[in-house]
Formats: structure tokens, sequence, C-alpha cells
């Protein structure tokens, strides 16, 4: 039982990991809440399931590695191209303004209420499912049952995650992100665009948004709804981890799946969210810098 | 006809809850997303104790405001530790945990099942059930919240609250006890959350979690910063005009699946708007801070 319970927690972990990274790396450079990276979750995995379904209805009753790759890719390419035009519509012209941070928070709380309710409209509110084939039996190991997709699920996410992270330590962009979070008047000076590096991370961002909810889509079912809660695992994990700090936002979403999981062990499963915000709550209060204790706005001045 | 008093009672319970949160966060500059979770406690609490213990609306109501008002020590206690964002993610935080245990706790709530049958007002053994009755009644609430809520702000209490908002050192240099106060103007506001709450609960004689959502919170913020942020009159207009306004939808004979997400999106792109071109609302002189 608590093999799989583990288990169970480091799958959702991976996905929380990936929600998490692109939110960290959106909130490095802009320093504030970006609460519509939800609905940019959501969008891929919607987008994604219209061309698998206009490319399925042309076809027999199985899609080819091709067909796959082209929708997922339009997928997280989607993804990617929203979170930029959200930069530039929205937070562009308030930056402009030098609006506070609540005005940012209010405004994306906009954007996720109106693209939720946009998405819930063309595509209506039930559930939607991307059959991935016939429905398997799961492989064992340790005591746990694992499917082909938690492998996959596991396996994609991993990779995504030790790929960014070689991305933003070791390329010249990389570092030109690291300097814009760290000081962007200074970044500035030395000639690095800040509008150039808030779009990129935007479009990175939202394309690791896009793919979490497309990973998510072959496990499970597809709702309008499903940003919103996702998105809150995602803000928690990068608290949780410390708020800006890229490793702590990978290793925040595992700890929040496997500390959620672990806790349905002795407690009915409806009260998983329960368990996720009081561990917020907590580390607000308690530890508002994370685990590792990384240095808040307020500190730093 | 019917159907019109009874967007008016609504409009008066939202009323309510935008003058409420204002003390908050337009007053006070504490920005609160929880506000849902104080008028859940008050609808929950009184609708139990009337339907488990018989206790009449009138004392139910206002044991749910206390309650709720309790609750505002918790909900408003991060506000003494954070600023700002974090502060807004803890209230929120707390809001789902309060619609969390609500939707759970399914020996005492029924879960989302909801409770029906929730008795209404009476007045003097005379059940209330016309629908005109309670838009007298929830007026009277209407009148007595903003009576109060205008006392709290001209008043030289009102002017510290006022204080913490524009400079909250300046504040603690003059020897006031911000902390204390910030949490006072949560009770405060949550004790009336908590009458709204209770009214709608026997208003509408059913309430179930998913009245009280996390959406729920932001709408009536978003009511609050539509109308200004610190201005009485202000909230007035916002709750009215997006209560009212969104009804109008149903008469253009759309289908719910199409009305329901569609009022959402004005919602939604009413708040953007509204940060883009005026952030501090139609009346409000005050930004977000």
């Amino acid at each position: 039982m608590i093999q799989q319970l583990i288990l169970n927690g480091i799958i959702a972990g991976s996905i929380y990991a990936l929600i998490a990274l692109g939110f960290t790396i959106i909130y490095r450079t802009v320093k504030f809440f970006h609460f519509a990276h939800g609905v940019v979750y959501t969008a891929g995995a919607y987008l994604t399931y219209s061309v698998f379904s206009y490319l399925l209805s042309g076809t027999s009753n199985q899609l080819s590695v091709i067909g796959w790759g082209i929708a997922i890719l339009i997928g997280i390419v989607g993804a990617g191209v929203l979170g930029i035009f959200i930069d530039r519509f929205i937070y562009h012209p308030l930056r402009r303004q030098k609006a506070s941070n609540l005005t940012f928070l209010l405004a994306s709380f906009g954007v996720f209420i109106f693209l939720q309710n946009l998405i819930q409209l063309i595509y209506g509110a039930q559930i939607l499912t991307i059959r991935t084939g016939p429905i398997k039996e799961g492989h064992q190991i340790f005591n746990a049952v694992i499917t082909d997709i938690q492998i996959l699920i596991l396996f994609v996410s991993c990779w995504l995650l030790v790929v960014l992270w070689l991305f933003i330590q070791r390329t010249k962009l990389g570092k030109a992100m690291r300097a814009v979070a760290d000081d962007p008047i200074a970044a500035n000076v030395v000639g690095i665009n800040p509008e150039r590096i808030i779009l990129t991370s935007f479009a990175i961002g939202s394309a690791l948004a896009g793919a979490a909810g497309i990973l998510i889509s072959f496990e499970t079912n597809i709702e309008p709804t499903m940003g919103f809660n996702a998105l809150l695992k995602g803000i928690i994990a990068s608290i949780v981890g410390g708020i800006g700090s890229i490793p702590g936002a990978m290793f925040g979403g595992f700890f929040l799946g496997i500390a959620e999981n672990l806790g349905i062990w002795k407690i009915q499963a409806g009260w998983k969210d329960c368990i996720a915000f009081a561990i917020l709550i907590v580390f607000l209060l308690l530890r508002p810098g994370g685990i590792w204790g990384v240095k808040t706005e307020k500190e730093r001045l | 006809m019917e159907y019109l008093l009874h967007i008016l009672v609504l409009t008066g319970i939202y009323i309510i809850l935008t003058l409420s949160l204002n003390l908050i966060v337009g007053y006070t500059g504490l920005p609160a997303l929880g506000h849902a979770a104080f008028s859940c406690i008050g609808a929950y609490t009184s609708s139990l104790l009337a339907l488990n213990m018989g206790v009449t609306p009138w004392i139910g109501l206002v044991i749910g405001a206390s309650v709720a008002a309790i609750s505002g020590i918790v909900i408003g206690y991060p506000a003494v530790r954070l600023k700002g964002d974090y502060l807004a993610l803890a209230t929120f935080g707390l809001g789902v945990i309060v619609y969390s245990i609500v939707k759970n706790w399914v020996s005492l709530t029924r879960g989302p099942m909801g409770l029906p049958g929730i008795p209404g007002f009476s007045v003097f053994g005379f059940q209330l059930s016309e629908i005109w009755s309670y838009l007298i009644l929830v007026a009277l609430f209407v009148f007595l919240t903003y009576f109060t809520i205008r006392r709290i702000v001209n008043s030289p209490f009102g002017r510290i609250l006022r204080g913490i908002r524009e400079d909250e050192i300046a504040t603690l240099a003059m020897g006031k006890d911000v902390d204390r106060y910030k949490i006072l103007i949560f009770v405060i506001g949550a004790f009336f959350a908590g009458i709204a709450g209770s009214l709608y609960a026997h208003y509408i004689t059913f309430i179930d979690p998913s009245s009280f959502t996390v959406m729920e919170s932001i709408t009536i913020l978003l009511m609050v910063v539509f109308g200004g942020m610190g201005s009485l009159s202000g909230s007035f207009i916002g709750a009215s005009i997006l209560v009212i306004f969104p009804e109008l939808l149903r008469f253009l004979g759309m289908p719910s699946s199409v009305a329901a997400p569609l009022r959402q999106m004005i919602y939604g792109l009413l708040l953007i708007i509204l940060m883009l071109k005026r952030p501090q609302g139609i009346l409000g002189r005050y930004k977000l801070r």
C-alpha cells in the first residue's frame, strides 16, 4: 500500500514539478503570480485533443506515431504562443504603467476566468478523453503497479526537467534569463533586452505548462476546469521549494505529490486539496522562503 | 416580477458582501481573496443550527455571523505576517481549505449533496414566504451594514485603517498596534459576510459548497474593485451592476450551457479591462498596492 502511494505521489509530483517549473521560470523574470498559467495548461491539453480528434476522423481508429507527434507538438507550441500573447497584450501594457503586483494578480485572474470559460464555451463542460489505445494491465515493481502511460509521464517529465535545468545553467540564453531574474536593470546595462527575455520566459514556461497538460490528459480525462487545481498545486510546489528557485520548484513538486498521497493513506481522498493548502499556509507563515530559505523580495531590499 | 424581486434580493446580499470586503481591501489595503469562506461559515452555522436544533433563524443569523467573525481571527492572522501577493495567496488558500472542509465533512454538512429545507425567517409567528418580505428584510440589513461601516470608516478607528493602507510604518510609529487593527478589521468584515451568508441560506432554503467557491470570492473582489476601492457608494454600484447585468443575458434567450460560461467570460474580460484602464474602479480614488 505505502509503496503504491509513494509511486502515485512521484507520478503526480512529476506533473506538479513541470507546472511549478514553468511558473517559476515566468515568476523569476516578472516577479508576480501569473495565475493564468493554469489555463495555459488546460489550453495545451485541449489543443492536442482537437488535433488528435481531427486527425482521427480522417483515418482508421488508430493514430500513427507521426499523427501523435503532430498533435503533441501543436499542443506544446500553441501553449507557448498563448503565453506570449498573454504577456504582449495584457502584462506588457501593465508593465508600462508600472502597475502594482496586485493589479497584475487580478489581471491574470481575469485572463484565467476568461480563457477557461472560452474553452468551456467551445468544447462544453463535459469530460473528454484522449484514448491512447486499449487499457493494458500495469507492471509490478516493488509491490506497486505502474502502467505504461505512467512510465511515459515519469520519463518525459523527468527528461524535460533535466533539459530545462541544463538549458538555464549552460546556454547563453539561459544565462541571460538568470541575469534578468537577478537584476533587470543591470542586465539591461550589459546589453540584454529584458522585454525579450520576459517573452522567452513566457514562451518556455507556457510550453512547459502545455506539456504538463498534455501528459496528464493521457492519464486522466480533460475538462475545462482542470487548470485551476493544477495551477494551485504548481504554486504551492514553488513556494514549498522556495519561490523563484528552479531546483526548488522541481523538489517542491515531488514533495507536494508525495505528501498529498501519503496524507490520504490515513484519511479520505477528498481531503487531498486540504492537505496541499495546509502545507501552503504552514510554509507561508513559518517559512516563506521555502525549505531551503530562498530570500524573498522584501528581504532583498 | 417574482424574478425581478429575486434578483434584487440577491443584489442586496452581494452589496453586504461587497461593503464588508471593501472595508478589508479598500479601506485597510489588505488583499483578501477568501471572503466567500466567511459567508460560507455564516450560512452553514445558522442552517445547521436551524435544521438540527430548531434554532430560529434570527438567533442563528447572529450566531452564524459571530462564528464567522471568530474565524476572521484565523483567516485574518496571515495579514500580520504577510504582505501583498503572499497575503492574497494565503487568504486564497484558507478559502479553499474552508470550502474543502465543508465539502468533505459529510457527516455534518452532507458534503456536495447540500442542505435542503432550511427554514425561512418568521416575524411574530408569521412565516416570511413572499419574496417582497425578504426584499424588505435584506434591504434592512443592507442599510444596517452600510450605516455601521460608514460609521466605522469615518471614525478615528477608520482613520487608523486608512493609515495602515497609506503607510503602515508611519501608523506604527504613531503608536498604533497595527497587527491588532488588521485582525480586528478581518473580524468585522467576516461578521458582515457571515450575516450575508446566513441571509442567503434562509432565503434560498438550500445551500451546498458550490455556492462558496474561491471563484465566488474573486467575484466579490471584482465587485469591490469595479465599484471603487475605498468607496461605499462604489460598492453599491459595483455589486448592482455585476449582479444585474449578467442576468440580462438570460433575456437574450441563450441556453444555460452558453449563458453560464459567457457570464464568467464577461467577468474575466471586465477584470482585465479594469486593470488595464482604471485599476481604481469607477468611483475609487485609491489604486491597488
